[in-house]
């Protein structure tokens, strides 16, 4: 089998990497890398639960070949805390709820750091289109939504509630596909 | 669900041990144990286990719907480059059943060599007549497919007396209705990753029961089950479809055993469709009749519905509401596809669907508002049927006082409309078992052979445990997802909170009682006496007097606490009621409906952590408008294939298709835990299709609810009305 010897920056460090030249991405990260955070779903590009950032931008990793990947940027879900501490996407994530099995999360989060670093502070129609495209079967959406707009740096204070939101004291969960709000009874 | 065959009844819990009146942990919104896993990458699936010397395991199957194996041959496959083991799992003569269907596998260094050896795998099949659809199987000409037939009948339910009931009806309804068939798609497809060590199996499998699994190895292959280990630590979902080794693991043990290497076997997209189970589908004609002054009083109903090649399909109907005089019948039609499994409230969604759509339009004709109709209808107010109160209390939160009568008559085409229906389901759970240690350091372990599919379990193992012991939640740690740990059943039903939180409660207390007997004579007072609170071990009353949780522990010295404990009755129930609300908003040019609101009263017992229940309850209504509005199963009518074995035209909802959602939950701590996994799920799209139909006036009987579909019903109206 021809092998494919390529140099890339993966998660900000510079690296090389041999493996057989019909690899995509995804399987050049989960196997040759041991970078398993992020998932097969279909391998169809169709689910989203491979995305990752390829010079900053989400794309498919079942779709992107890593013989494209020489000389680019690749950041994998592992790679986005920084400094020993997670990222305000990762921390919302978990404080919120928003990784219920877990298996769409990594996808979610890169995918919300593009929209975030493209976009500080999305509207929320923004986020919805953004996000669209990687398929949740167990959560639900609603915390995911929540989630990234808990971790806009400028967020509202209504955003900052839900961030800090001590959650036990109400009758009612707030909020739907982007509309947190208190159910009045 | 394990478990309840029991002769004997268990043992009752002390009073003791009941769930506190002023719980500190249980009831609050406590974060996932393993969100920091899930969301930094770390979280390993069966998905992401690699083993020194892994290769690949791949299965050859079936491409016809129906067929005789004539030959198999592996010869050239076992040949191929980087081939370890093959071998041939339907023998020539064996027919195979759908497109699917197992018939052989190998496993190789690549799996790239094993896709191109697959082919090398030369199978002669005789191709047979095969039904692709229900109305084939049921044909008077239809080819005996079936041994036994096509069709199987279950017995008649009949009670009062049907036609005095009819004579008494003022209105009869009289129309068929049907659900469809969808697949579990989960995320993480089935698999494991098998490694054998001499004559042990260790099985890193992505189920939804680690003991059940581990007992389905030793009972397929034949080996004593004290030599099989399963572990699944993370698992991407499971839905009722992943309970236990499946063709695929007892081939991916094979393979290894073969190779003598660790194999890797999970399947891809196209074969989680076709083969590893799904809802089935429902149709039934139905006569119903309801007096004048709105009292159900007689129901016929004739049902079918398919579960795929030889499996069951019945569901329960009518559903919830009491009709004095009914008969029902139910045909199983066997068709060649898939077999049903489990899925999400298995039967529920069905029956739920098939009887709340005929509410509305019963409703109707006695000019009835729904809600007011629903609740003259429902069976005697108990704890576990609470409908009455969640229909007022939900219709108040929903402002169900703006719906219109049927028919939007704003002009434009874009009609908005309310609807509504109900859910029950049964949770409980019972059996299961747990270990915990305390060390002199004052760590705490609690073990239990349970799995955690994302629910929380893992999580709400810690917060029992906390709670009984006066601890912090992040003072134990919890040790679950391995058959190492003490016996926990699977987790289907909506059974795994209420069969593992008694468990925890009664080993935390036996572990507490070991510690107290150590705490009472270094305080000198009677071990009874003391209780755990705030991080202390102190007389019941005087928190003074006692013990700081690490200094009571330093009196272990070097033996350390290590119980086991069982569940008990006393501390779980069974049973729950649930409301749903929705608003959708129809476009009559295009056919599109496009949900606008959510709303769900539900109860579930004593509410463990408020934040994974309402998890639950979300993903529950996710899935559910789906079932309504996107997801269908298509099989080529010719062929018996299935068209759409993917993501992109097997439809599911991204976020910018999901409502806004809000849930009201009924807390009811004196029942004890009961689950929630499933009654979310049942009603939502029953509740969808009557918002469709009080938005356009035409009454939606057929799901899913696709564009081509509703156009239809709006094509029906002017042509002669569907009401």
């Amino acid at each position: 089998m021809k092998q494919a010897h390529i140099a890339l920056t993966v998660n900000g460090e510079a690296i090389e990497v041999a493996f057989d030249s019909y690899k995509t991405l995804l399987e050049v990260l989960r196997e040759d890398l041991n970078l398993c955070g992020t998932k097969h779903g279909c391998e169809l590009g169709e689910c989203g639960a491979c995305a990752v950032l390829l010079d900053g931008q989400p794309v498919l990793s079942c779709l992107v070949l890593g013989v494209e990947c020489a000389d680019r940027h690749v950041t994998t879900v592992e790679g986005l805390a920084a400094d020993g501490r997670l990222h305000p996407l990762q921390e919302t994530f978990a404080d919120l709820g928003a990784a219920q099995c877990g298996y769409c999360t990594p996808a979610f989060l890169v995918t919300a750091k593009a929209l975030l670093d493209e976009h500080p502070n999305p509207t929320r129609d923004q986020i919805r289109e953004a996000l669209s495209g990687v398929l949740c079967r167990c959560t639900g959406y609603q915390q995911i939504f929540e989630a990234v707009e808990a971790a806009i740096p400028t967020a509202t204070s209504e955003a900052e509630s839900l961030r800090s939101r001590p959650r036990e004291s109400e009758a009612a969960g707030a909020s739907g596909g982007g509309a947190p709000r208190e159910i009045k009874e | 669900m394990q478990g309840r065959g029991n002769q004997t009844p268990p043992p009752k819990a002390p009073d003791k041990y009941l769930w506190p009146d002023k719980p500190a942990v249980i009831g609050t919104s406590v974060k996932r144990l393993d969100g920091p896993d899930k969301v930094a990458g770390r979280a390993k699936f069966s998905y992401d286990i690699s083993r020194p010397g892994m290769i690949y395991g791949k299965i050859l199957r079936s491409p016809h719907a129906h067929a005789r194996i004539v030959a198999i041959d592996l010869s050239a496959a076992e040949q191929a480059p980087g081939v370890k083991a093959a071998l041939v799992w339907k023998q020539p003569g064996a027919e195979v059943m759908f497109q699917g269907d197992e018939v052989a596998a190998l496993a190789a260094d690549t799996e790239e060599h094993a896709w191109d050896a697959m082919r090398l795998i030369k199978v002669d099949y005789e191709a047979l007549p095969h039904l692709a659809s229900v109305d084939q199987a049921m044909a008077a000409d239809a080819p005996a497919v079936f041994t036994g037939g096509n069709t199987k009948p279950g017995p008649v339910q009949e009670s009062g007396d049907i036609d005095a009931g009819f004579k008494q009806a003022a209105h009869v309804v009289d129309a068929t209705y049907s659900t469809h068939v969808v697949t579990h798609v989960c995320l993480e497809t089935h698999g494991c990753v098998c490694e054998w060590d001499g004559d042990k199996l260790t099985a890193w499998v992505s189920t939804q029961a680690a003991h059940g699994t581990a007992q389905g190895f030793a009972q397929g292959l034949q080996i004593p089950q004290t030599n099989v280990r399963v572990i699944t630590q993370y698992m991407g979902g499971g839905f009722g479809s992943k309970f236990g080794p499946d063709t695929q693991g007892l081939i991916c043990a094979k393979l290894a055993q073969q190779a003598k290497v660790p194999v890797k076997l999970m399947l891809d997209r196209k074969e989680e469709h076709l083969a590893t189970g799904n809802r089935p589908s429902a149709i039934a004609h139905i006569k119903a009749g309801v007096t004048a002054d709105g009292k159900l009083i007689a129901y016929d109903a004739q049902s079918w519905g398919t579960g795929g090649a030889g499996a069951t399909s019945n569901f329960p109907l009518p559903y919830i509401y009491v009709f004095p005089n009914r008969r029902r019948t139910h045909q199983d039609v066997y068709i060649n596809a898939g077999q049903q499994r489990a899925m999400r409230a298995p039967g529920h969604p069905q029956g739920c669907f098939l009887t709340e759509i005929l509410m509305d339009e019963l409703a109707d004709r006695v000019k009835m508002d729904p809600v007011e109709f629903r609740i003259k209808n429902l069976p005697d107010r108990a704890p576990n049927a609470m409908w009455g109160e969640y229909f007022t209390r939900g219709a108040k939160a929903f402002g169900w006082d703006k719906r219109h009568a049927t028919g939007d008559s704003t002009p434009g085409p874009i009609k908005t409309g309310f609807g509504c229906a109900a859910n029950q389901w049964g949770g409980g759970g019972r059996g299961s078992k747990a270990h915990c240690d305390i060390n002199a350091d004052g760590t705490v372990v609690m073990k239990c052979g349970t799995q955690d599919l994302g629910t929380g379990t893992r999580t709400i193992v810690a917060m029992v445990t906390a709670e009984t012991l006066g601890l912090p939640v992040s003072a134990v740690t919890p040790e679950i997802g391995d058959t190492m740990y003490p016996f926990s059943g699977g987790s289907g039903g909506s059974t795994t909170a209420a069969s593992v939180t008694p468990a925890i409660r009664v080993t935390a207390f036996k572990a507490l009682d070991a510690l107290c007997a150590k705490v009472g004579p270094a305080l000198g007072v009677d071990a009874a006496t003391l209780v755990a609170s705030a991080g202390r071990i102190h007389v019941k009353g005087t928190p003074s007097k006692g013990l700081a949780w690490k200094d009571a522990c330093k009196l272990l010295g070097t033996e350390p606490i290590s119980v086991d404990g069982d569940w008990m009755d006393g501390l779980s129930s069974t049973g729950t009621s649930g409301v749903q609300f929705t608003e959708a908003e129809v476009d009559i040019e295009t056919g599109i409906v496009r949900l606008k609101r959510v709303l769900t009263v539900q109860d579930c017992g004593l509410i463990v952590d408020k934040l994974t229940t309402e998890s639950q309850v979300y993903g529950g209504i996710v899935g559910s408008i789906n079932f309504a509005l996107y997801e269908d199963r298509i099989l080529d009518r010719v062929t018996g294939q299935m068209v759409n074995p993917n993501m992109e035209w097997y439809l599911i909802a991204g976020m910018s298709d999901v409502p806004q959602i809000d849930i009201i939950l009924n807390n009811m701590p004196e029942r004890g835990v009961i689950g929630v996994g499933e009654p979310p799920t049942v009603s939502t799209a029953a509740a969808i299709a009557n918002a469709v139909r009080n938005a356009t006036g035409v009454t939606m009987r057929s799901l899913p609810l696709t564009p081509a579909k509703v156009l239809d019903a709006l094509e029906q109206e002017k042509a002669g009305g569907t009401l």
